[in-house]
């Protein structure tokens, strides 16, 4: 029988596509319907940001880290004001680490909801778990539109503390929230993960195997679904983390059935923390003076917190001057997109759009 | 049942063909037996024509709004009272956009998909029954015709995605004709058992056989429905079989390159099958425009309508809650697990009828037993296969497990904190 | 059967399958051909309704132009530069010659022979009298026939399995 030839059939998953999350490019060659190789191209979203923090100074750049990751700002914010702490050594009053640590919790919330609902959508369920989980995220941006004006873009956190306190009614909604959210978890629990057609689409496909997770500097639920027991929030802890009691949710064998079990679960460790931390708040002053145009000491910090996605760090190197001189970003998704190759290669076309679904990338924080 | 005969005034709009016979019977009386022939045609044709044009137009407003209503928000409700203008808008706005042609395609193919398209959904409505008596072709094979005529869908399909000269309209192509291909097999054996039963392939024969003993071809045959109803929401791709349009992966599929009014065919095409899926369903196995004695006071067709449209919130019920398959778990699910149902519906139906006809036994004694044993067999058969066939899910864990001391490790010190 | 109604769709017809049979082999491009091929098949369908025979009609479409002509879309798809050149080549004289030859002789046959005309009448229900006949005296040819085709699709699936 003569030998068949065969042409592999390159397809371009293109900046501009329903499902990649932002402009993001894979170049895929298939073999009929199974992938053979997955090349990613980025930098569509590339805005110059960490040239452009250069440029300004430390109080300015909070904005920028709110539009990186645009889906969990708070956290973004948080990130770089612990780095810029850091670095000039100021003393963040309590009051102020306990309302940190409520929006990243609340932040945490809202994403996670949006990323098991985009999964979902990858699935092929018309944005109906969307739908439904959009409506918890709607109450927690009213939360943030309350104490500081912006839904989406926050920049709440400032270098010292947070820029506002909390309203007079935040205390009772927020309080509210948090006694709804537990049943709303179960009732989404109930509805998505014993569906056997979700369940059939996402285990056993895109398995990451824990030591490549591991190799590939990969972090946040993505690690945590291989079975890797890591969280910055018990391992180094920040703020007042170490004050709080919550379990670390892990996953069996890393495909992504496991993360989204991780993230529903994180939803309500969220949902424990916060509630810890609304009673313990303490009265008291929730921002530090600090000059306007801050010279932090000639060095350089590194902080890093557990965003939703994963570890996002800040490495800031100053050299005396109001503007930092280096302002690095250890961005969560673009590591978290390394192992994309060998989680998809082997599966079919609709298992990669689902693999790279739930590994949740924000364009903005890949590309920067 | 007194059934509006001859004598009925031509207004007695319970059997719409009234006032048309008196027509043609005055047109018989006065001019050659062709010009009946012409005008009977042409008055079918026509209203089967508006029919169906009116129920694409509206659905597009009951979609939306009923998986609206599915996804806790309202639906269009802008374009007047209650978003009824929708449609109007929707159409409007299609017309006027611009028809792309690829440079690269295949023009006269290309432009020839959509319309060939719509000929399978509108040809399929010319053989239900509507009314007693209102049905524009009896024809002595219905079913196969309904079958064949649904089948020519899988090339229009393929030269939709062909002439694209688009990679992800070629996936999407491939997909449908394999898809397609695969699920007519189940339903041709699920329509099989029911024409076993009524011993006639004629639509309006089935109705009359149901009407005659009383009973659904539901009841008699319950596994029957259950497959034709899995396996023509295949057919037309829709959720969750819709691999062939996926949104989310290959952008539309095959219909990835067409813009304006081929598009707005494309989507009237989806939703006309979609009424023909539940007009199919609810002559079969729904007894069509009979529901028990009720057509004396309720028009026949009205409630032929009101079942279709039933049967079509299920649709739109299963798209706004189920996720998609992929496509090898289709194929399996059509090949490994259909299949073998329909081929024992069959065998199971043919013996129940070999048994009534040799025996001679009466109807009335037989059919609820037929009911019961068939009702049981469908349930034991599709639980047991599942469990024999299905991966069995829920022995995997279905939450994490939860972890809550790890060992704090600072920043900088020798790697070994990880569990 | 003289109907001017009848006389009317046999012409219509007629002009149809075997126009498009014509352009099948005139045409450049493979895959209009098979299009070309498939109004055939839906032409000869219309031929067999005006023979009052349904079945066979309803069967003609179902399998010829929703299955047969699938898999020729299917080869064209696999085979490269398909699009094009499909009236090309250097047979085509003694293709007509052929054909020519062939036309005259069937032609003849079937204007000089004596047809005899049944006088059973026509069929009123040609579904069950096929289904009569396969499983009676025909179900021999019957099994045989299903009988090949399974090695058929066996043997396909043997060619196509992935080591």
């Amino acid at each position: 029988m003569p030998e068949l030839r065969t042409e592999p059939l390159v397809v371009n998953f293109g900046p501009q596509h329903p499902s990649t999350h932002g402009v993001f490019r894979m170049r895929v060659v298939l073999d009929g319907e199974r992938v053979v190789d997955v090349e990613m191209a980025m930098g569509y979203l590339h805005r110059s940001m960490e040239k452009l923090a250069e440029e300004r100074t430390y109080t300015q750049n909070i904005p920028f880290t709110d539009r990186m990751d645009y889906l969990s700002a708070m956290t973004g914010n948080l990130a770089y004001c612990l780095a810029a702490e850091k670095l000039a050594g100021i003393e963040v009053p309590e009051r102020a680490q306990y309302l940190r640590v409520i929006f990243a919790e609340l932040q945490r919330i809202a994403n996670h909801g949006m990323a098991i609902g985009i999964f979902l959508n990858d699935c092929g369920a018309w944005q109906t778990p969307v739908m439904y989980m959009l409506r918890e995220r709607e109450k927690v941006l009213d939360l943030f539109e309350m104490t500081c004006g912006a839904r989406l873009t926050t920049n709440y956190m400032r270098i010292g503390g947070v820029s506002f306190d909390i309203p007079e009614e935040f205390m009772p909604q927020a309080t509210a929230l948090v006694e709804e959210l537990p049943d709303r978890i179960a009732e989404y629990e109930g509805l998505l993960l014993e569906n056997e057609i979700l369940q059939a689409r996402a285990r056993d496909t895109g398995i990451l195997p824990a030591d490549l997770a591991i190799a590939s500097s990969v972090s946040g639920p993505v690690l945590r679904s291989t079975g890797v027991a890591w969280d910055i929030r018990k391992a180094d802890p920040y703020c007042v983390y170490d004050r709080m009691e919550f379990d670390i949710p892990v996953g069996y064998q890393g495909d992504n059935y496991d993360r989204l079990l991780v993230r529903m679960e994180e939803m309500r460790q969220s949902v424990r923390i916060i509630r810890q931390a609304l009673e313990q708040l303490p009265p008291g002053p929730f921002k530090t003076d600090i000059p306007l145009a801050l010279r932090p000491p000639v060095g350089e910090a590194y902080a890093r917190i557990e965003s939703p996605k994963g570890e996002l760090g800040f490495y800031l190197v100053s050299d005396g001057s109001p503007t930092p001189y280096r302002f690095h970003v250890r961005s969560p998704s673009l590591l978290n997109l390394t192992p994309l190759k060998e989680m998809t290669v082997g599966q079919t076309v609709a298992d990669l759009v689902v693999t790279l679904g739930s590994i949740d990338i924000n364009l903005g924080e890949v590309d920067r | 049942m007194t059934p509006p005969g001859p004598l009925a005034p031509w207004y007695d709009f319970r059997d719409l063909s009234n006032a048309v016979e008196r027509l043609l019977s005055w047109l018989s009386d006065i001019g050659p037996d062709w010009l009946v022939y012409v005008v009977s045609a042409v008055i079918g044709g026509t209203a089967i024509f508006l029919f169906v044009a009116a129920t694409a137009v509206a659905n597009i407003w009951v979609e939306r709004r009923v998986v609206a209503r599915i996804q806790v928000r309202r639906g269009p409700n802008r374009a007047g009272p209650w978003g009824l203008l929708q449609p109007i808008a929707d159409m409007t706005k299609l017309m006027q956009k611009e028809a792309l042609l690829p440079r690269a395609g295949d023009p006269v193919v290309f432009l020839l998909a959509p319309i060939l398209a719509f000929g399978p959904a509108l040809l399929v409505w010319g053989v239900f029954p509507f009314g007693k008596g209102m049905t524009f072709v009896d024809l002595n094979v219905g079913v196969l015709y309904i079958i064949a005529v649904t089948s020519v869908t899988t090339i229009v399909l393929f030269m939709a995605g062909w002439s694209s000269n688009n990679k992800y309209s070629l996936l999407g192509a491939i997909r449908v004709i394999a898809m397609l291909l695969s699920y007519e097999v189940p339903l041709v054996l699920a329509l099989l058992g029911v024409v076993l039963f009524a011993g006639t392939m004629s639509l309006s024969g089935i109705v009359a056989w149901q009407h005659d003993m009383r009973i659904w071809l539901f009841l008699v045959q319950p596994l029957a429905f259950v497959i034709y109803f899995i396996c023509a929401t295949a057919e037309i791709n829709r959720t969750p079989t819709d691999i062939a349009e996926a949104e989310s992966e290959i952008v539309a599929g095959y219909h990835t390159e067409y813009s304006g009014i081929q598009f707005g065919l494309f989507y009237a095409v989806e939703l006309v099958n979609a009424m023909a899926l539940g007009a199919i369903a609810a002559t079969l196995f729904f007894g069509g425009w009979w529901l028990f004695g009720l057509d004396r006071w309720i028009p026949g067709w009205m409630i032929f309508i009101g079942k279709v449209y039933l049967i079509y919130f299920l649709l739109i019920w299963l798209r706004g809650t189920l996720p998609r398959l992929r496509i090898d778990q289709l194929m399996a699910f059509a090949w490994k697990f259909l299949l073998p149902l329909a081929l024992v519906n069959i065998m199971v139906g043919a013996l129940e009828v070999l048994l009534w006809v040799e025996y001679d036994l009466s109807a009335g004694l037989v059919l609820p037993v037929f009911s019961v044993v068939n009702l049981s067999l469908a349930v034991l058969l599709v639980v047991g296969w599942m469990r024999f066939m299905a991966f069995p899910f829920h022995r995997l864990p279905s939450r994490a497990r939860l972890v809550h001391d790890i060992p704090v490790v600072a920043p900088g010190a020798p790697a070994g904190g990880a569990a | 059967m003289d109907e001017p109604g009848v006389v009317a769709a046999f012409w219509v017809l007629t002009v149809t399958a075997v126009g498009s049979a014509v352009m099948v082999a005139a045409v450049r491009n493979l895959l209009h051909a098979v299009l070309f091929l498939v109004l055939s098949f839906v032409g000869v369908a219309g031929l067999y309704i005006t023979l009052s025979a349904d079945f066979v009609a309803v069967v003609q479409v179902l399998i010829y132009a929703g299955a047969i002509a699938v898999l020729m879309l299917f080869a064209i798809m696999l085979t490269p530069r398909a699009a094009r050149d499909n009236a090309d080549g250097i047979f085509w004289a003694p293709a007509l010659v052929l054909a020519g030859l062939m036309a005259t002789t069937i032609g003849l046959i079937a204007t000089r022979t004596e047809w005899a005309v049944s006088d059973r009448g026509p069929f009123s229900q040609t579904a069950s009298a096929i289904g009569e006949a396969l499983l009676d005296p025909f179900v021999l040819p019957f099994e045989v026939a299903s009988v090949v085709l399974v090695a058929a699709m066996i043997g396909a699936i043997v060619i196509v399995r992935e080591e």
